[in-house]
């Protein structure tokens, strides 16, 4: 529990040196927000020539504090008890406190999942220190330590930088899909402190008393992204995408507008106000491409727009252009496609001849 | 004994009235006007539910300046039994940390609460922090993503939603719920209760009746700065036109990408 004074900062900031990264846990295993995190915590204490400190909490985690080895951390804390098989706010909170008041991280980031800011929202407050959510960027002045949080402005075209210089750790989150997820080195030399925490019977208040999986596609990992916006006109647009997704193995995106008219669920909604999604491939069809959408979408790899509007926004910021009317060029892409897929086979068959 | 419920809330511009600027090209949101934000409007939503169906007493408390007592009477409209409004010159400038710890100390002034209710975020600065916060300086248990909640005695039981799935969490009171946009639809103020909430008024306190000294909040009690504000970040694509004659050479594209898993 906090109590109700203003933050203070600490006396002597030097003292607090490492990059701590919250190593989300789902079922035991590292989320993909958590390995894209610890990528992060990485490059920052590389470039801060300081340590990166993976805070793990599970039920069953020996192998998966070692994952977070592979994947960047110099050292790992992990928190094991079987009543941390499922996230839970303030035991968790406490934990992530114990973490941070032992290790006196300069930096903390956690992963932007859902769970992850109610857990750093928590911690900010129990550490009394600065928290910025939703980076778009997060980074480190090499010679102050000082922690730079990018973020996304409401309705304008700019971003704010925001700071917190004296108070420790200095605490951001991403959003899923923001960074890219490093590689895995099972060879990577790492210290692993493995805790069993002790929990009293009636300690924990919160009990799960049912979960149930996500139901279809999560559009924040998949590699392909058709998405439509007002420019479909009608929600029949949406099974032309569709089609076209699952010619590309991809899942179908909207904007916000779309989703407002219920057309679709929220889950496939890009953008500040739903998900960030980084595919290799994003098509945004009949979408103006607002900074809102943008903020979404655009460090996807490769990005299509398709509009009749030749000014339209995202077409600035596309790699490809189709001026057009999207009932013209979607079947006649899902077409071309079709056509490839069915050479391939053609082309497949007369090498195998020839070796024979 | 009867529930005693809050909403917090935020009064935030609205978010489908900014308009381009023709010159610069840029967001404009000094002509927008101000609404309720929307996730806080789903939080009374549920809060009037909760009362409908188990009773007792909605508090809707919002710290903002005194533009926001329309919209709180409009809050008293829909079905809450007070507002409260508080405000305060010294809190301005405050980041989630002070923010937090005010509401908290107006809900401490309250009395003894059941459940605080309050949007899952802001539509205007989008940080979710505040519910979390709140809950943290209550010392009260947080359920926080929800959609739906019940109350049994005592607890809460809530649905929560977070990118793995659905669970349904059960936490004692007091406990503070953050709950998603667009869960419920919230209802419309009827004439007459509007008319009755704007007699009644709203009750406006200050940081001194919340026993909160000045120099808890503001913007130099919080723990993060502004520090400056850059253009948005462009990677640099060069837009190459397109046909749609001429598709077969965006499938080009698309197979040097290896995008086109054929043949399989």
């Amino acid at each position: 529990m906090a109590e109700l004074v203003k933050a203070t900062p600490p006396e002597d900031v030097s003292q607090w040196k490492d990059v701590m990264v919250y190593c989300e846990t789902f079922q035991n295993k590292l989320t993909k927000a958590a390995q894209e995190m610890i990528g992060r915590g990485r490059v920052m204490a590389d470039k801060t020539k300081t340590k990166l400190i993976g805070v793990v909490i599970g039920s069953d985690i020996s192998d998966t504090a070692k994952e977070a080895g592979y994947y960047g951390c110099d050292r790992v804390i992990a928190f094991q008890s079987s009543a941390f098989d499922m996230y839970k706010s303030r035991p968790f909170t406490d934990n992530l406190t114990a973490a941070v008041k032992e290790a006196k991280p300069n930096i903390l980031i956690v992963p932007g999942t859902h769970n992850g800011r109610d857990l750093a929202a928590r911690t900010a407050i129990r550490v009394q220190s600065g928290l910025t959510a939703d980076c778009m960027e997060i980074d480190v002045e090499e010679d102050t330590g000082i922690l730079i949080a990018r973020r996304p402005d409401y309705g304008d075209s700019t971003m704010s930088e925001i700071r917190c210089e004296k108070h420790r750790p200095q605490m951001a989150t991403s959003r899923p899909g923001t960074f890219e997820v490093p590689p895995r080195d099972d060879k990577r030399k790492f210290k692993v402190d493995l805790r069993e925490v002790k929990v009293k019977k009636g300690q924990i208040k919160e009990e799960i008393l049912s979960f149930k999986p996500r139901s279809g596609e999560d559009i924040s990992i998949a590699k392909v992204v058709v998405a439509g916006g007002l420019g479909m006109g009608k929600p029949e647009g949406l099974k032309l995408l569709e089609e076209l997704a699952n010619e590309l193995g991809g899942v179908v995106g909207v904007s916000r507008p779309i989703a407002d008219l219920g057309w679709i669920s929220r889950s496939h909604q890009v953008g500040q106000t739903g998900i960030t999604v980084r595919p290799n491939l994003y098509i945004a069809a009949g979408i103006s491409g607002k900074p809102q959408h943008m903020v979404g979408m655009a460090n996807s790899k490769l990005i299509v727009s398709i509009n009749t509007d030749p000014d339209a926004e995202m077409n600035k910021n596309a790699d490809y252009v189709i001026v057009d009317d999207l009932y013209n060029v979607i079947p006649a892409l899902i077409e071309e496609i079709r056509k490839r897929k069915g050479a391939e086979n053609v082309e497949v068959a007369p090498k195998k001849k020839k070796k024979a | 004994m009867a529930l005693e419920l809050v909403v917090i809330t935020k009064i935030v511009p609205d978010g489908s009235e900014v308009f381009i600027d023709p010159v610069n090209l840029t967001l404009n949101r000094s002509l927008a006007t101000n609404v309720i934000n929307p996730a806080d409007e789903n939080a009374l939503e549920l809060a009037l539910q909760v009362k409908a169906r188990y009773g007792g007493r909605i508090t809707v408390l919002s710290m903002t300046p005194p533009f926001a007592i329309p919209y709180l009477e409009e809050c008293v409209g829909r079905g809450a039994d007070r507002a409260i409004l508080l405000s305060d010159k010294a809190v301005a400038g405050s980041d989630t940390y002070p923010t937090s710890l005010a509401i908290a100390a107006a809900i401490k002034h309250i009395g003894k609460v059941d459940i605080v209710f309050a949007g899952e975020k802001t539509s205007d600065s989008s940080t979710g922090h505040v519910g979390p916060g709140v809950a943290e300086f209550l010392d009260a248990e947080l359920a926080s993503y929800v959609s739906s909640v019940e109350y049994d005695d005592g607890y809460v039981i809530a649905t929560r939603e977070f990118e793995e799935g659905t669970e349904v969490v059960r936490i004692p009171t007091p406990a503070v719920v953050t709950v998603l946009t667009n869960s419920n639809n919230p209802r419309k103020a009827s004439l007459r209760r509007k008319i009755d909430a704007i007699r009644q008024g709203v009750i406006v306190w200050d940081l001194k009746e919340v026993g909160l000294p000045p120099d808890a909040v503001g913007l130099r009690n919080s723990p993060t700065i502004v520090k400056r504000m850059i253009p948005f970040p462009r990677r640099d694509r060069k837009g190459e036109k397109i046909t749609t004659d001429n598709i077969a050479k965006l499938v080009d594209v698309f197979e040097q990408n290896k995008l086109i898993k054929g043949g399989e």
